[in-house]
């Protein structure tokens, strides 16, 4: 759901530009408040492997293909829906500056979208699943659903406001679509939670190790 | 347990493997915002094929435009898979710089303070 320059005009496109840069300031406040000598390689290696899958499109049927995005993924695995922030933040910037996936002037919208939404929706959702059905992967599963349909819905409605989409047509597309590819979401997320809680159980965010302990 | 050096590398290599796996395996069709803009465009049926070439951006306005050095993630089509490899390899490095950079970056301005 990257969103490409043409789709937002500037005027919007700034807006949203300062209500990421405002929670990318408090993604920063949170890595220099969490982040220590072990926590590096782990945020690191998990932007490293969130990019290399964001290029993996998987075709998801009626045309349409979709990938991981990573927002639930990096909240869960660190703790924290900042981190998902401060991680696609520089994956988004990585993406539109060198490869040209998703605009420019709209990065700010984007990094709302995934970023924000995707961490905030993945990370307090993995959190009220767990305590209902007591497993971290089944947990992160759904809520990686949620963080992939959520912040497409969201940018259904931005594109509505942008006059891209009529609302409800879009949100339609939009649904549809991302509650496929938020299938995928959902199985990639909840498997690299295993392989790393089975790696590296010290890393983990422990209401993920502790659970699969 | 793994040690923090054999766990970047481990996990360094497990993302080239997926990135390259996909420069061949990865679907070329368009992603679900690129549809939904060729379905509220008329280029596109809700649930049926897309276009070969539908073009997602008509429905947009801006008149921003930036050219990136690698866009698509390749090199043009004269370099093909190479150059898509090349791309992404290219991509995973910097990310995993990048981040570890700022990281530490953030660390270390902790520290002197």
């Amino acid at each position: 759901m990257h969103i490409p320059d043409a789709f937002i005009p500037l005027p919007q496109a700034a807006l949203y530009w300062i209500v990421a840069l405002i929670f990318l300031a408090l993604a920063i406040r949170w890595a220099r408040s969490e982040l220590n000598e072990d926590k590096i390689p782990l945020i690191a290696v998990l932007a490293a492997g969130i990019f290399a899958l964001q290029s993996f499109n998987l075709p998801v049927s009626m045309g349409t293909s979709g990938h991981l995005v990573g927002g639930a993924l990096a909240a869960i695995v660190l703790g924290s829906p900042f981190a998902a922030v401060f991680i696609l933040t520089l994956v988004l910037i990585i993406q539109g500056f060198i490869f040209g996936d998703g605009g420019i002037t709209v990065m700010g919208a984007n990094i709302l979208n995934m970023g924000v939404i995707g961490g905030f929706v993945g990370y307090y959702s993995f959190q009220g699943i767990l305590k209902i059905v007591k497993n971290p992967y089944l947990s992160s599963a759904v809520a990686a659903w949620l963080a992939c349909l959520i912040p497409a819905l969201a940018c259904a409605v931005e594109m509505s406001i942008a006059g891209t989409f009529p609302l409800v047509p879009g949100l339609v597309a939009m649904g549809i679509y991302h509650a496929i590819i938020g299938v995928i979401e959902g199985i990639v997320t909840a498997v690299i939670i295993y392989v790393l809680a089975m790696a590296r159980p010290d890393l983990v965010d422990t209401s993920v190790g502790v659970a699969s302990a | 347990m793994m040690d923090n050096k054999t766990f970047i590398i481990a996990g360094l290599l497990i993302s080239l493997l997926i990135g390259i796996v996909a420069v061949f395996l990865a679907s070329g069709d368009p992603d679900g915002l690129e549809s939904s803009a060729l379905v509220v465009s008329g280029q596109k049926d809700l649930t049926g094929l897309s276009p070969e070439e539908g073009d997602p951006e008509v429905v947009g306005t801006g008149s921003f435009a930036y050219s990136s050095p690698m866009p698509d993630y390749s090199l043009g089509e004269e370099v093909g898979s190479t150059g898509g490899i090349i791309a992404i390899i290219a991509g995973i490095l910097i990310t995993l710089l990048v981040v570890m950079g700022a990281s530490y970056a953030i660390r270390i301005s902790k520290e002197t303070q």
